[in-house]
């Protein structure tokens, strides 16, 4: 290269740079914010008919699901015409945590032939699910079904405008009493349907949770019990609960990282990210309230006495659960449906572990907890768009028979394949599965689409229903009311730009890097960076619906 | 005298004939096989690097995936926002840290990490045995293949607070310093990790230049009374330095490329303000609140930054003497 022509690029970068800065008027990037309105997501849900057959063994107190103890000794067949007419396969998406699947699979041969036809799955690895999704949802290629966790879809760029342009509307198909063609998905809470609703259109059949709640507060019963620390009831018990717990020349500490718990315990809010409408009928953040800077001061002095398991502190790659079933650490938060996989697991070496969620508490006395809600559906499946009424009947066939409820013998082929190569029955009739089902189960029909959710306990796990209910129904009490419950908001990418820097920086201040005191700047940093016009936005969501 | 050249000057050049250049179709007819082998290679640099540059488009758009009929029409009918992008990165006071944070991290290992390869080869370099020599190289550049994952949570299992050393120093009675939550000593932390992990992987290409070193030049040079230092560094540094100069260059045009996962998986652990760099800014920033174009903004700006340095460089190398990334003609 020679001297004039690099001077010839100098000149034409800095030129480039020049107009970068001439050009100050020129337009942001960004989404705005949308949301439907709840009157509008009412009309268009499916009339709900219960499809429940059995009576529960512990009655869940709504919007906690039932449990059952006890194994049905008759099952239903719900499903007595094929749902698969034409005989062409379907294909689907699916997001599993573990191993791939064999593609040569007897369960899904044998749930597919059930249903009159082939499924064809592409099972993802779910840690890296929503790259997959942006590729194929970017490229415009999609199954006929796609499975879409919740968690993904905030991740996943204008989705808002991607389900209209990629996914059939089902509202022709299911909204109201046109739904009596699939009972089965009219026994699926109106809840959740709702839930489903984007830009006014049902796009998506919702996958129903057991619970509403993100997460519960773990402790080690059976340890606490041997030494003879008593279960927390109180901010100050769970401390002390902490020290008692933590000694480091044993490598063993009490906690995990345990934050969104303690909000709860303290009674910070949670709805959308953590928005409430106060007293006075303002519309607040939990950043402004008392109760969130006394959990950050609480968590900051655990940080600081370190009884929290350090490889937890020290890097994203540290396993809780790990840690937790290994005895090192003696508490934590997690999601209630990792409960029975940890438990189980544990059962089977049969060494008297014994987890168990926390009964409910305030920080004192005085101080009501609340307990979030998280959005009555965690997954849906979504219909590829245009392919013609007859096949899109078809697969809004196969999602009403993946819904059938416990009790019928779809769910149970569903759930543990077949008997005598996926299972055995124990002495009481319940299925003990197998070797072949462990190597071939990647959740493929479970998540093709929801079902009623139940709690169900099984022979490894005889109190599971009990105990997980019982839970559930007490938390109930202090389940925080939504102002914004039923209207499907999708937030502005400002507000969401604005979360992580301010993360960050609550962040700095629980690990010690910042002083407590600096919190009311980070508070004033959040509102001039958008949190104020986060306020406005969900404030107009409110009033649009006259709440 | 010029440097040595890595490859040893076995072709003999082509004598220029006198006589007027040959046409086109004529340079077609003699040199049409060799074309022919090109193909391959130019179609791979077409299909997976100069197409999909063009999707570099959306830096200066408010780039919706589903805008238009087709993935092809999305590109057009974004909305064209101009330096919009550009604008909302340079304004933000984070974006800046972030740059700051990765130009340090260049700087410090450009000291402490860039030498280690080459004392590395050098060492290595003087070991007899071929059977040990090939056996330490395998060891050391083994690391490299692990990922990032495993490499920090190695270092936490030594270094953190539950780590060996910590409970080490527990069990005789004192308190070990949390190497893996201490914002100032970051870097140091990093550096090792990058050392453990790359130092034995960037020997190998100075170990080929060291072979490359004709062995007659140490003869002749013990011969005439050289010493082992005389000899190192009159030969060997001599023989190294063009494979030394045209990796700090290409290690200076990527400058603001240090990494992402090393960084994201211990960004809590010592707080934004040590560990945001430029690729982990964009991830949070960019993808990860679905704004597409602020990332493909922020991956200009590094390729222009870096294009920039690489230029910068070679000018200078050229200055000195040295060959660079390519010779001048």
């Amino acid at each position: 290269m020679s001297a004039s022509t690099s001077r010839r690029t100098f000149l034409g970068l800095a030129g480039l740079g020049v107009a970068s800065v001439a050009m100050g008027c020129s337009k942001k990037p960004g989404s705005t914010g949308t949301a439907t309105n709840a009157e509008q997501a009412a009309g268009v849900v499916p009339t709900f008919k219960d499809s429940n057959l059995i009576t529960p063994d512990v009655k869940g107190i709504r919007p906690m699901a039932d449990g059952y103890v006890k194994y049905p000794a008759n099952l239903v067949d719900a499903i007595t015409e094929k749902a698969i007419t034409s005989g062409k396969p379907v294909t689907a998406t699916t997001p599993w945590w573990g191993p791939a699947p064999p593609t040569s699979n007897k369960y899904v041969e044998a749930v597919g032939a059930d249903m009159g036809g082939t499924i064809t799955f592409s099972v993802q690895d779910g840690n890296t699910y929503g790259d997959k999704l942006n590729t194929m949802l970017g490229a415009r290629d999609v199954p006929e079904l796609t499975c879409i966790p919740g968690w993904e879809i905030n991740k996943l760029a204008r989705f808002s405008d991607g389900v209209h342009v990629l996914f059939e509307d089902l509202t022709p198909y299911l909204a109201g009493d046109k739904a009596s063609a699939y009972p089965l998905l009219a026994g699926l809470d109106t809840a959740a349907w709702k839930d489903s609703v984007w830009g006014g259109k049902l796009m998506g059949v919702p996958f129903p949770t057991d619970s509403p709640y993100p997460t519960a507060l773990f402790i080690r019963k059976d340890v606490a019990d041997q030494r003879g620390i008593a279960t927390p009831t109180s901010l100050d018990s769970l401390y002390e609960f902490g020290k008692k717990f933590t000694n480091p020349d044993k490598g063993e500490w009490a906690f995990g990282d345990i934050f969104l718990e303690v909000l709860q315990i303290c009674g910070a809010p949670g709805s959308q990210n953590g928005w409430t409408k106060a007293a006075d009928g303002k519309v607040i953040h939990r950043y402004e309230t008392e109760q969130y800077k006394r959990a950050l001061e609480w968590m900051a002095r655990v940080y600081k006495e370190k009884l929290i398991h350090p490889d937890l502190a020290s890097s994203k790659g540290g396993d809780v659960t790990t840690l937790f079933k290994g005895g090192k650490i003696f508490s934590y938060a997690t999601g209630l449906g990792s409960w029975k996989e940890t438990q189980r697991e544990k059962t089977r070496e049969g060494k008297g572990f014994n987890m168990q969620a926390v009964k409910v508490f305030g920080a004192d006395a005085s101080t009501p907890p609340v307990r979030w809600g998280g959005t009555p559906s965690i997954m849906w499946t979504f219909v590829k768009k245009g392919l013609g009424q007859d096949r899109t009947q078809e697969l809004l066939r196969v999602l009403n028979y993946t819904a059938a409820p416990f009790g019928t013998k779809e769910y149970e082929l569903q759930n543990y394949g077949v008997e005598g190569t996926h299972f055995t029955r124990d002495a009481n009739g319940a299925p003990k599965t197998n070797e072949t089902f462990t190597k071939e189960f990647a959740n493929q029909f479970i998540f093709l689409g929801g079902r009623p959710a139940v709690v169900v306990s099984d022979p490894d796990l005889p109190t599971y229903a009990q105990d997980l209910v019982g839970w559930g129904n007490d938390a109930t009490k202090y389940l925080e009311k939504d102002p914004w419950a039923g209207i499907k908001v999708e937030t502005p990418s400002s507000q969401a730009a604005i979360q992580q820097p301010t993360d960050d920086k609550v962040t700095d201040i629980l690990r010690g890097r910042r002083p407590l005191s600096d919190f009311d700047k980070v508070v004033q940093e959040w509102r001039a960076g958008g949190g104020d016009q986060a306020r406005d936005f969900y404030a107009k969501v409110l009033a649009d619906n006259g709440r | 005298m010029s440097a040595p050249s890595l490859v040893k000057p076995e072709a003999v050049p082509v004598t220029r004939s006198p006589a007027k250049p040959l046409t086109f179709g004529a340079r077609l007819r003699r040199d049409w096989p060799l074309i022919l082998m090109c193909v391959p290679a130019m179609l791979l640099l077409a299909v997976f690097h100069y197409l999909p540059a063009l999707g570099n488009v959306i830096a200066f758009q408010d780039y919706n995936p589903f805008a238009g009929d087709s993935p092809l029409q999305a590109f057009l009918q974004s909305e064209w926002i101009g330096f919009g992008n550009f604008q909302y990165l340079f304004e933000t006071p984070a974006f800046w840290e972030s740059v700051r944070n990765t130009l340090g991290i260049t700087a410090f290992q450009l000291i402490f990490y860039f030498p280690v390869p080459i004392a590395l080869a050098l060492l290595l370099n003087s070991i007899m045995s071929p059977r040990l020599r090939s056996f330490v190289q395998s060891v050391v550049y083994l690391p490299h293949f692990f990922s990032w994952v495993l490499v920090v949570s190695l270092f936490q299992m030594m270094l953190g607070g539950a780590g060996l050393i910590a409970q080490t120093a527990r069990d005789a009675g004192f308190t070990a310093p949390d190497f893996m939550t201490n914002p100032d000593t970051f870097y140091f932390l990093i550096t090792s990790q990058a050392i453990w992990k790359d130092a034995g992987w960037g020997m190998i290409v100075f170990l080929a230049a060291l072979a490359a070193i004709d062995p007659n030049l140490y003869e002749a040079a013990a011969a005439d009374g050289a010493g082992r230092m005389r000899r190192f560094w009159h030969i060997t540094l001599p023989g190294l330095r063009p494979v030394i100069v045209l990796l700090l260059i290409l290690r200076l045009g990527d400058a603001l490329n240090v990494g992402f996962e090393q960084f994201y998986l211990q960004r809590e652990a010592v707080g934004r303000d040590a560990a945001e760099v430029l690729d982990t800014y964009v991830y949070f920033q960019g993808i990860g609140v679905q704004q597409w174009g602020v990332g493909a903004a922020a991956g200009l700006f590094k390729a222009l930054v870096g294009l920039l340095l690489i230029l910068g460089a070679n000018k200078i190398a050229h200055r000195l003497g040295e060959q660079g990334i390519y010779s001048k003609s």
